[in-house]
């Protein structure tokens, strides 16, 4: 094997790893905070990963391409997706808040 | 059987525990079990894809990327107004 094929390999490993240990730490961990850290490794490192193999073991540079496209969604999307999800799990929580305006201070003057 | 399909089986396997954390805690808890399996569904069609060499089902993983986006914000925006 050539070492191109050999790190492809690897990163298809690794990828398939950090994906099977995210879901599993989905399942694990209490609470959805914690849930939801483990969102994060599967959209960036595992799909990187995954996306670097199809990119190095294919000839086809067309598959590669679309490899880093859709790891490129998951890498852009996920994060405003958590955000949208921890937002929506502390409304719930604690009710949605309101920014009021600041009172106005006296300012000491010299 | 190539190596490509090999790792989408596992990654399928992957899918049991996001479907075991859509079944149970509270409604935002599943939310992350559904998002989690929309990543992973993500990623193993693109296996799948690459597996049997067909350079035209890679759209449909890029659309279920986008799409799994769209739901998740959705969802979201439910669970935190009525659910």
């Amino acid at each position: 094997m050539t070492p191109r094929a050999v790190t492809g390999t690897v990163l298809l490993v690794l990828g398939v790893g950090t994906e099977l240990a995210c879901c599993v730490g989905v399942l694990v961990m209490r609470g959805v905070y914690d849930k939801l850290h483990y969102t994060a490794p599967a959209t960036t490192l595992g799909a990187l990963a995954i996306a670097g193999a199809v990119l190095l073991r294919t000839s086809l540079v067309q598959f590669g391409i679309k490899a880093l496209l859709v790891a490129l969604a998951l890498l852009i999307t996920n994060p405003v997706l958590t955000h949208a999800t921890a937002r929506a799990a502390r409304i719930r929580r604690f009710g949605a808040w309101t920014i009021q305006e600041e009172e106005d201070e006296e300012v000491e003057r010299p | 059987m190539n190596e490509w399909l090999v790792a989408a089986l596992a990654l399928l396997a992957g899918l049991v525990p996001c479907g075991i954390a859509c079944l149970r805690g509270e409604p935002t808890e599943r939310l992350v079990g559904l998002e989690m399996a929309g990543n992973v569904d993500a990623l193993v069609l693109l296996l799948l894809a690459v597996g049997y060499r067909r350079s035209i089902y890679l759209d449909l993983a890029l659309a279920l990327a986008l799409l799994t986006f769209a739901g998740g914000l959705v969802f979201a925006r439910f669970l935190e107004r009525w659910g």
